[in-house]
């Protein structure tokens, strides 16, 4: 069966969202057939494959989440697959069927009704398809694969088998991203014209060690060399091997890479990105890298700046900043760090524009009162140098807030989502069509910073 | 202290000495008091502790006076305290002992103590701070330390049994001072 995602190429993307759908509006609203994939009881049987910290970060999540039977639990390392017996069993009180093997867990489970899976980058694709193959709906963490032809083959498999598949830029269904989107930047326009995007994920030298294992738990080499692992340190630290994965760019910063293609509406049209092992000099991925991105899109030409540093956690962490000509929204799944601020002067017309859709208020007071932001302290206006202000510096903006804020864990909207579109209650926010569709440019990233090169996209690139 | 007020302590049962030398013993019942005080507080509030969570507010934003559709809610997760909180032992240290030989051959012992730790923590806190049965709750806290401490030796917390380390001299520093204790409901044991 055929999904209706199946129709959507990356030219029919931008036709769309050239024909006005608005920021946001195509990635945004992805239309995909219900599957029938819950039980007659309504409990959705689901087997958890990987449980390493982001398989415990998504169980923790999913806990929350009623009416979902942990049916099976699936891990190579005896240490997380017990791990997962326990907590599944803390749960519901009763243990889960444990595989160190997803064949064999595919073969022998039966009522199996969807998979979370959270293994290692390069286990995705074949994980999700055979998953997806055994007639399962599919969860799965981005980045979809450490190669685009794996991710590829997820779309293919999702299309093929009319089964659900959500991949797991859990942003797209985070209630403060969502209403950014749909409220401030496309129905309040609120930036006026985005004309630069920001973002990154700054992580000291601190948090981004080697990850450590006892020797007593160290898995067999046998089974490692099964699973594509060369030993235990590899297995542990697959992120930083080429073969594996698709190093920082992808780990950090495909969510949010994610979130400029999904806020603007448009994928880039080039990617220009350098790279270095600046300090971590033995590991095969670039410990820091920085991209450029350039964009057309329905409001006009947008330039993008991404850098992900494992190097250092200054500037604040990790965020993304859409800057316009009235107005800058700087967001995080972080609360603390999102800021809104507004410009002091408004822009002047542009005489060869066409006329806004609304006047421009000189004021956001009414938003404030509307519910839509909220105030924040304004900076102080920075001290005078010598007695001399520069007559180009720029008045300081004045700061909001965004109204409200996420009262769970931040992957538990999207599972919601997810088990929501089993039961025929919800469209997927994130399914693999359109997730494919926006991390087809962060593939290319790294080529560009080994190559020194920029890459101009081509269909060959994006097209699935 | 005098030579004659020590002999008397020695030969006396402690209440009698006070009554003999007041101003000498003041400092151990101040001493005593001060030290159980300590320990019942570090107890109670550990225990207490137990039954604390973070939950998010259910509080849904309004825009144009209408409850949103977004799902966001007024304000950022705060704490509270519940009986459904309730956890024993840390979720983190859950994990690493279900992981240990040692408690996989007795995998009733974890989920009984897990349920015992808090009550346990807030019982013995409140006896000493009321002087019930002092010496005998002192000797069951310091029990159930060593417990909390052979637990941190199985995953090598070596911090935490330093910790616990300091918390087993107050305990028989506590004990010590057993007999200047004053203040007390039941000076039974």
């Amino acid at each position: 069966m055929e999904t209706p995602t199946s129709s959507i190429n990356r030219r029919d993307f931008l036709a769309k969202t050239a024909a006005g759908a608005g920021a946001g509006l195509v990635l945004g609203a992805p239309g995909i057939l219900r599957a029938a994939g819950a039980s007659p009881s309504n409990n959705i049987n689901v087997a958890l494959i990987g449980h390493g910290k982001q398989g415990q970060v998504l169980f923790e999540s999913m806990k929350n989440i009623p009416g979902l039977h942990f049916q099976a639990v699936c891990d190579i390392w005896d240490y997380n697959r017990k791990a997962a017996e326990g907590h599944v069993h803390g749960l519901q009180k009763h243990m889960p069927k444990a595989y160190s093997d997803v064949d064999e867990m595919l073969a022998t489970e039966k009522g199996l009704d969807a998979a979370v899976i959270a293994t290692p980058d390069f286990w995705h694709s074949p994980h999700t398809v055979k998953c997806l193959e055994a007639g399962l709906n599919v969860y799965c963490e981005k980045m979809m694969s450490n190669t685009i032809d794996g991710a590829r083959a997820m779309v293919k498999a999702m299309q093929k088998s009319g089964k659900l598949c959500q991949i797991g830029h859990q942003r797209r269904s985070n209630p403060r991203y969502r209403f950014t989107l749909d409220q401030l930047i496309n129905n309040n326009k609120i930036c006026g014209q985005i004309i630069n995007v920001n973002g990154q994920w700054n992580r000291a030298v601190k948090s981004s060690q080697n990850i450590a294992y006892k020797p007593s738990l160290t898995i067999k080499p046998e089974i490692l060399a099964k699973y594509g692992f060369k030993d235990m340190h590899q297995f542990m630290n697959w992120r930083f091997f080429r073969d594996l994965s698709g190093g920082a760019i992808s780990d950090l910063g495909a969510h949010q890479i994610d979130i400029f293609n999904w806020f603007l509406g448009a994928v880039p049209k080039s990617v220009y990105a350098t790279g270095g092992n600046s300090y971590f000099k033995e590991r095969e991925h670039f410990d820091n890298v920085m991209a450029l991105f350039d964009y057309d899109t329905p409001q006009g030409q947008v330039r993008a700046f991404y850098q992900v540093l494992t190097t250092t956690s200054s500037g604040g962490g990790y965020w993304e900043s859409f800057m316009g000509t009235e107005g800058t929204i700087k967001i995080s799944e972080n609360s603390s760090v999102t800021e809104i601020f507004k410009e002091a002067s408004p822009a002047p017309k542009d005489p060869s524009a066409p006329p806004p859709d609304k006047p421009i208020p000189l004021s956001w007071d009414h938003l404030v009162q509307r519910g839509l932001l909220g105030r924040k302290a304004a900076a102080p206006p920075p001290a005078p140098a010598a007695g001399v202000v520069d007559s180009r510096v720029s008045k300081p903006p004045e700061g909001f807030a965004l109204p409200g804020e996420l009262n769970k864990p931040p992957h538990q909207p999207h599972l919601e989502n997810f088990f929501a579109s089993m039961r025929g209650e919800a469209k997927l926010n994130c399914d693999a069509h359109h997730a494919f569709l926006s991390e087809a440019p962060i593939y290319w990233v790294n080529p560009s910073a080994l190559s020194h090169q920029p890459i101009v996209f081509t269909n060959e690139h994006l097209d699935v | 202290m005098t030579t004659e007020s020590t002999e008397c302590c020695k030969s006396t049962p402690a209440t009698e000495c006070c009554k003999s030398c007041p101003q000498e013993n003041l400092g151990f019942i101040y001493g005593a008091f001060l030290l159980r005080v300590w320990l019942a507080i570090r107890a109670i509030q550990t225990g207490v502790e137990k039954y604390s969570g973070t939950v998010g507010s259910d509080q849904p934003i309004r825009i144009d006076g209408k409850v949103n559709d977004y799902g966001l809610t007024a304000a950022e997760p705060v704490k509270e305290y519940a009986l459904s909180h309730y956890h024993g032992v840390p979720e983190a240290l859950m994990t690493k002992f279900t992981h240990e030989p040692i408690m996989m051959q007795m995998k009733w012992a974890l989920p009984l103590y897990d349920k015992v730790l808090g009550p346990a923590l807030l019982a013995l806190g409140f006896a000493i701070l009321l002087g019930i049965f002092t010496r005998t709750s002192l000797f069951l806290l310091g029990l159930l330390y060593v417990s909390l401490t052979w637990g941190l030796i199985l995953i090598k917390e070596d911090s935490g049994i330093a910790w616990l380390g300091i918390h087993m001299i107050l305990i028989v520093m506590a004990l010590m001072l057993a007999k200047h204790n004053r203040l007390c409901l039941l000076k039974k044991w």
